[in-house]
């Protein structure tokens, strides 16, 4: 019984630290249930993409009922996240389990100098660019259908492009893959932050759904443990968006870095132990 | 190409595809909470390893309460609700006449068949 409390807990922990700041659950989950539990990496996977599944359809419900996130747009690019999902979630089951611990925590070590960056740029003038300038040949389909009301989609084929890398990396890895997405939709594709990061959501249901899938028949998803992680997330997750403009995440931000950094070495270790 | 001169406003399967989301996913987590409520009524271990999915099993492990039962119904739903969302977004555009957003959406639906496909070739 104390196990499964444990495993809501640090599941209400990852959720609850996920929306503080902006944060899929995954890159929490996956270092929670392979070094404090000891679950195999590729089981770890599995559990944590059932928990980004979760974080995605309670908030991108939310973000689409206020029009925020944008439908078509994350529907294009999500046809190439699943894509990626596909090869990634393949990709798992070939690779040494080594291999995808050091890919782990080079994905910590640059989540951990994204977020410090992003923390420096909210702090000073610094901001970053959007890259502005036109396209030619734009096709007519993208430019009337995927833009929204005050800012127009540029640059789909990249977008596509990274699509692909963050189903990949989010199949491989159990992760959201908003980490990608939003910086290409961003100052790649001139989407505002906010709907960079909304349309993101919706994206990684599916996503996650793609990768999933290959988990399950693979019985890699164990409901034992894959359930009460969930539970812990959602309901992090809830309390975090209530409680997110209440809190000053910049304290919270520079501990999280941390804590970042310090789960990649741990995980280094354990790849090399 | 794809808005028709009585195409609805974006708004409105914007609206639907978000309450579907929301109500996909309570109703799972509300099924994964049932199945952590026995877990521990039971007493079981977690990390003792749950039983592999068989689908013909689902309905009697919730009939004789087993948590089992319980979590794999919420985990399959929860699966299937951004897959819902895909078929009910891909009836939509149908319905507003948005032919390449159909095509797009039709993909994505083949796609994850493609995942179920893999997935048991592989296993």
């Amino acid at each position: 019984m104390l196990v499964g409390l444990w495993l809501i807990s640090g599941g209400v922990a990852a959720g609850l630290f996920g929306s503080l700041l902006g944060l899929g659950g995954g890159v929490l989950i996956v270092p929670l249930l392979t070094l404090v539990f000891n679950l195999p990496l590729l089981t770890a996977v599995g559990v944590s993409l059932v928990c980004v599944i979760v974080t995605s359809g309670a908030s991108a419900g939310v973000f689409l009922e206020r029009h925020v996130a944008n439908l078509r747009l994350g529907m294009t690019l999500e046809l190439f996240t699943a894509i990626g999902a596909l090869v990634g979630g393949s990709l798992a089951f070939l690779l040494p389990e080594k291999a995808l611990e050091i890919l782990f925590a080079v994905l910590l070590t640059y989540t951990s100098i994204t977020m410090f960056r992003r923390g420096r740029a909210a702090g000073g003038p610094e901001e970053e660019t959007v890259v502005d300038d036109e396209v030619e040949g734009e096709d007519q389909f993208f430019d009337a259908n995927l833009s929204g009301a005050d800012y127009r989609v540029k640059r789909v084929p990249a977008g596509a492009a990274g699509s692909v890398g963050a189903g990949v990396v989010s199949a491989l890895l159990g992760i959201g893959g908003g980490i990608v997405k939003v910086p290409v939709m961003h100052l790649v594709m001139g989407v505002p932050l906010r709907v960079s990061t909304a349309t993101s959501n919706l994206m990684m249901g599916i996503t996650a759904a793609a990768g999933a899938i290959i988990y399950l028949s693979r019985g890699l998803i164990d409901p034992f443990v894959a359930s009460p992680t969930a539970l812990g997330v959602f309901v992090g997750a809830s309390i975090g968006s209530r409680v997110a403009h209440r809190i000053d995440v910049r304290i919270l931000r520079g501990l999280f870095v941390a804590i970042l950094l310090y789960t990649a070495l741990q995980m280094l270790l354990r790849a090399f132990s | 190409m794809t808005a028709g001169p009585h195409r609805s406003p974006p708004a409105d399967l914007d609206r639907t595809i978000g309450r579907l989301l929301i109500i996909g996913t309570n109703v799972a987590v509300l099924l994964l909470a049932i199945g952590c409520v026995l877990l521990f009524v039971y007493r079981i271990n977690p990390l003792a390893g749950g039983p592999p999915l068989e689908p013909g099993l689902i309905v009697y492990d919730i009939s004789h309460l087993q948590p089992a039962g319980f979590m794999w119904l919420g985990l399959l739903a929860l699966l299937a609700t951004p897959v819902l969302r895909v078929a009910v977004s891909l009836a939509g555009f149908i319905r507003r006449g948005e032919r390449t957003m159909s095509i797009v959406a039709a993909l994505i639906l083949v796609v994850i068949a493609l995942s179920i496909v893999l997935g048991r070739a592989e296993s």
